[in-house]
């Protein structure tokens, strides 16, 4: 991941460059860092930007959100100081070199991911491989819990995977064993939300949308997808309908 | 759940469960003003004790703080019959029990159409009447927190704006979307279980996933091409691979000389073979001329996967030169018939639209399919240098 000599391609943004379209409060923000910049050379600075772009892209290969106690431990480093400056380089570097946007889905522990701000290329030989067919089951998830009201009873959510030959109990040929893929993995990822309803004995959960699915995706998107497998008008249901038009959404 | 007779207030000794004295129901001082209470509860037009019952009643208010003296009550105090621990006992189980149904049968429960929620509330309330001391009174009322939940999930799901979600019928949709072969389900009806029949294809959720992706924002997983570390690693395996270079140095020798002599009637081979294929494929359908060929029966050798991918590049020429064409049939599955000799090639060429396509055959995949179709015997028979043309079929 180390890079002895780095070509300064037009693809990153000089610190400089980036003034002219700064608000005034920005400017101020960049006069207190352009003060720490000092302290280390352009360079250095470019390096950890580039270090901290390629450490989020690896990161986010298996779709676990990032920490920000991460990124600071194992990228930035000394240069805790200009940290906001490498942050804020490195998430331009992902959206002009690779369309991608760093986001952050938790203000109070400071957790990220990547999310792609390209619609998904259409074709018919594209890579399908495991996390294909996750993400197939994930949606049907995601769909069944909107349609019910954005939130869904753990036993109602297996009810419906029963009928798609999906058992909890049992290890399916595709995704191994289910319950955890969708307890544990989904929940680690921030697609999912699963939380204990108070009172119940024994006890269950509740499903929601976790803040990774409301970012990749959104209700119009599901509506529409749920409105595609039924072929039907995304309008056919109202209620959801009205719900998926008003909510804003990254797409 | 602590014993009803370890109230707080009394420090006595744990006596006949059938004591029900040692209730610290800070409103009444009466153990009998309790079931009268509930008593209230269950018949709504009632409003003093009833007279009865009273009697025995007004002999413990009398002496409220003798009460606990009394380690024994006889059997018939209790006018409400919750007096011994036998029916005491039958009580907790059958609400236990009531608990137990109402908790498996929740998703029947929320069912707009059962009232069967009405039902169980009923039969606790029954239960209820027969009951005078707090450990029944307990689960009482754990029952009564069961139901309410369940009845305010079901007004929940009653949302008057909310348009009713079917999702048996999106799961069929999703099934039909994945590629549900659905086969003719002679016994049971499917409905009673809620799952359909037939037979899911082995890429059904991937086929699933890849329309799903549409609808995501997904940052592609990024890997390097050329892997991300350095060169130090590849050094060891270089010098595997020489040993085994080395190894097989001495039987490359001896392949050349079987290779050259192929390659020379390299040319004449293939055409050879499609010529044998093609009178195959004549005599088949002179004979039976309606009935198509399955393209799998045909081409698939069971027994060589080198063979089977031969036998489809022999064939692809067959079907460029217009002797025969390939279609799917109703089950979608590959099918080989012959185009008319009347239509002649000029004509075909011109007046139909020739297709291209692209066909791919994995080593798992032949393995499966020869497993499905259970080909036994490869059609197209090994090719045989004598002049002798072997023809088997299927």
């Amino acid at each position: 991941m180390s890079q002895r000599k780095r070509s300064k391609g037009s693809g990153f943004s000089q610190g400089e460059e980036g003034d002219d379209d700064c608000t005034p409060s920005q400017m101020r923000v960049l006069s207190q860092g352009s003060r720490n910049l000092e302290r280390h050379s352009r360079e250095q600075v470019d390096q950890k930007v580039s270090e901290l772009v390629q450490f989020l892209l690896v990161k986010d290969q298996k779709k676990i959100p990032i920490k920000r106690s991460d990124i600071l431990k194992k990228v930035i480093g000394e240069y805790k100081d200009v940290y906001s400056e490498i942050v804020n380089r490195a998430g331009r570097t992902l959206q002009q070199v690779f369309g991608l946007q760093l986001v952050e889905i938790d203000t109070k522990h400071h957790i990220y991911i990547l999310i792609s701000t390209l619609p998904r290329a259409e074709g018919e030989n594209l890579r399908q491989d495991d996390q294909t067919a996750k993400l197939g089951l994930l949606s049907v998830i995601l769909s069944f819990i909107f349609m019910k009201g954005n939130s869904a009873k753990d036993g109602a959510v297996w009810e419906f995977l029963r009928r798609l030959r999906v058992h909890p109990g049992e290890r399916h040929e595709v995704f191994g064993d289910v319950k955890k893929l969708v307890m544990e993995e989904f929940v680690r990822q921030k697609y999912l939300e699963i939380s204990p309803i108070p009172l119940t004995d024994p006890v269950e959960f509740k499903f929601q949308w976790g803040p990774r699915a409301a970012k990749e995706t959104s209700k119009r998107e599901m509506l529409r997808f749920v409105a595609k497998i039924q072929g039907k008008d995304p309008a056919f249901w109202t209620s959801q309908f009205k719900e998926a038009e008003g909510s804003p959404g990254p797409l | 759940m602590s014993e009803a007779g370890g109230s707080g207030d009394f420090s006595s000794p744990r006596s006949s469960g059938s004591d029900c004295s040692r209730l610290s129901l800070p409103s009444t001082s009466r153990n009998g003003a309790v079931s009268e209470h509930k008593q209230h509860r269950l018949s709504s037009g009632v409003g003093r004790p009833r007279p009865p019952a009273s009697e025995e009643e007004e002999e413990e208010e009398e002496e409220p703080d003798v009460v606990w003296e009394r380690p024994r009550r006889p059997e018939s105090a209790d006018a409400t019959g919750g007096g011994d621990e036998r029916s005491r006992r039958m009580i907790r189980n059958q609400y236990r029990e009531l608990i137990y149904s109402v908790q498996q049968n929740r998703e029947d429960m929320l069912n707009s159409k059962s009232s069967k929620l009405t039902e169980a509330l009923e039969e606790a309330n029954k239960l209820f009447s027969g009951v005078s001391c707090a450990r029944e009174a307990a689960l009482d009322a754990q029952f009564l927190v069961l139901a309410s939940n369940l009845g305010k999930e079901k007004a929940n799901e009653l949302h008057s704006e909310m348009t009713a979600f079917d999702s048996p019928a999106f799961a069929e949709d999703l099934l039909t979307f994945m590629g549900l072969n659905r086969i003719e389900v002679e016994e049971n009806d499917s409905d009673n279980e809620g799952i359909s029949g037939g037979y899911l294809p082995s890429n059904a959720w991937h086929k699933l996933g890849a329309e799903t992706e549409k609808y995501f924002r997904r940052a592609p997983s990024f890997h390097y091409m050329l892997g991300s570390f350095k060169s130090d690693p590849p050094v060891p395996r270089q010098r595997i691979e020489r040993q085994k270079k080395a190894t097989g140095r001495e039987e490359k020798r001896a392949m050349p000389a079987q290779l050259k002599k192929m390659e020379e009637s390299h040319q004449e081979a293939t055409e050879k073979e499609v010529e044998r294929i093609l009178g195959l494929l004549q005599t088949h359908f002179k004979n039976d001329p309606d009935i198509p060929i399955s393209f799998f029966d045909l081409v698939i050798d069971p027994n060589s996967f080198a063979r089977t991918v031969e036998n489809i590049f022999h064939v692809s020429f067959i079907i460029r030169d217009g002797f025969a064409r390939l279609k799917l049939d109703e089950d979608k599955l590959p099918i080989i018939e012959p185009a008319k000799d009347d239509e002649g090639k000029d004509d075909d060429r011109n007046a139909q639209a020739r297709n291209q396509a692209v066909l791919s055959l994995s080593h798992q995949e032949w393995k499966e399919i020869v497993e499905t179709f259970e080909i036994t015997e490869p059609m197209i028979g090994p090719p045989c240098n004598s002049n002798e043309e072997e023809m088997e079929t299927a």
